[in-house]
């Protein structure tokens, strides 16, 4: 799915695509699970939307003020993962990480805090599960989009 | 008036103002730009009666730009939109403004799809990507700058607007003006210019998180790092094409840009 994804050097038709009509991209008003990953030194954030159904993602939708890197990345991410159960999803995560190796740290980090998001909904719906009232998971981004060194990955909200 | 009403105006403004976008005749994209200033307009003024009546009003949308292929194809699906809205009237005095404009839009559109003249092929959404003498790497460079400002300057109006309709500070409220207008001829400039590129979409919609500001200092500092990263982008865009006309462009937003900051600063 990722073999045409030439971030860093060119613009793909599929790339194109996404950046023009940006699939799976809104509200979801039934999700079973809401997650958000905030980058607080920008006010960078994805919020991610998931309804599922015994372990299968039935439904997706993400939404962010972050740049177009981060657009076709959630775009081609929830395409991807619709349908699918939440054991391949987070597999995706890794197989798309392989595959968008080429990217810049700043395209690493949009790809980074758009499944942060995703993993944030997955906890939401569990805490939900487990008789808590959480409207949302949030998760802030240990790394920045203006910082270029480390890794990044969320870290658990104070709450 | 509901919410629903203030979703409509605002998918019939981005209706109007992508249309003026998507059509190359000069005098039929200028007037349909004036129309899309006028629906705008009464967006705004939709949006304080609904607050004035302690309803509120969101940004959702349910609307897609369809790719049409012809200038009748727009002006015929504009006709429909603007009708359709018609259902949205009542009895108050901005709602009968709305209406004699929406009308006075309606004979307007009428007189142009009288005239075959007027019809012409639409290449805006031909996805050809071509741009003078430029390189491939320099019309990718110049797409993704496209994409990433058209969405900021639709964001930065709607996000201004929201605040300029709940502020009490008149200095705030002029600042959010000016910034709004600022705004309005970016999203008009690089809007023509995703045109010309065959690559015309609406920008994508925004969520609550995003226009819904609880912290309007930190919201400022924030938005300045943004206009200096988009300066940097104008500076860079503009050394990298080997095109005059465009490297002088971006160079002048690129001092607009600067000018924001001082504006915004007025806000802290």
């Amino acid at each position: 799915m990722f073999e045409d994804v030439k971030m860093p050097e060119g613009m793909s038709p599929q790339m194109l695509e996404h950046l023009m009509y940006p699939k799976n991209y809104g509200k979801l008003d039934d999700a079973d699970g809401v997650g958000v990953a905030l980058d607080e030194k920008t006010g960078e954030y994805v919020i991610f939307y998931t309804k599922l159904k015994n372990d299968i993602i039935e439904d997706v939708r993400f939404a962010t003020n972050g740049c177009q890197d981060t657009v076709v990345i959630g775009s081609m991410y929830t395409e991807m993962i619709k349908g699918n159960d939440t054991e391949y999803a987070q597999k995706a995560i890794a197989k798309m990480h392989e595959k968008l190796g080429n990217l810049s740290p700043q395209q690493q980090i949009c790809a980074d805090i758009v499944f942060t998001a995703f993993i944030a909904s997955l906890k939401n719906y569990e805490n939900r599960q487990n008789g808590h009232d959480e409207e949302l998971h949030a998760l802030k981004m240990k790394e920045s989009c203006e910082v270029k060194d480390d890794n990044s990955n969320g870290e658990e909200n104070d709450k | 008036m509901t919410s629903k009403t203030y979703q409509k105006k605002h998918e019939l403004w981005l209706s109007i103002l992508f249309a003026s976008f998507a059509i190359e005749d000069e005098a039929i994209k200028s007037r349909l730009y004036d129309f899309s200033q006028i629906a705008f307009r009464h967006m705004k003024w939709i949006g304080t009666a609904l607050l004035e009546s302690g309803s509120d009003y969101n940004y959702d949308r349910e609307m897609q730009l369809l790719k049409r292929e012809s200038n009748f194809e727009i002006l015929k699906a504009l006709q429909e939109e603007v009708e359709a809205f018609s259902s949205e009237y009542d009895n108050s005095v901005l709602m009968q403004r709305v209406r004699t404009d929406d009308e006075y839009l309606l004979e307007y559109l009428s007189q142009l799809l009288s005239d075959a003249k007027n019809d012409a092929k639409v290449t805006a959404f031909s996805m050809e990507r071509k741009w003078d003498d430029l390189a491939q790497e320099q019309v990718d460079a110049l797409t993704l700058f496209l994409f990433e400002e058209s969405y900021k300057e639709y964001e930065l109006i709607l996000v201004y607007a929201y605040m300029q309709a709940r502020t009490d500070d008149t200095l705030h409220f002029s600042v959010f003006q000016d910034l709004v207008d600022e705004s309005h001829f970016h999203l008009k400039s690089f809007g023509n210019m995703m045109a010309r590129l065959g690559i015309l979409a609406l920008p994508r919609e925004l969520h609550p998180m995003t226009y819904i500001v609880k912290d309007l200092k930190k919201f400022i500092v924030d938005g300045i790092a943004e206009e200096e990263a988009a300066k940097e982008m104008c500076r860079e865009l503009s050394d990298a094409i080997k095109d005059e006309k465009l490297s002088k462009f971006f160079d002048f937003i690129n001092y607009q840009e600067s000018y924001h900051i001082e504006l915004m600063k007025k806000l802290l």
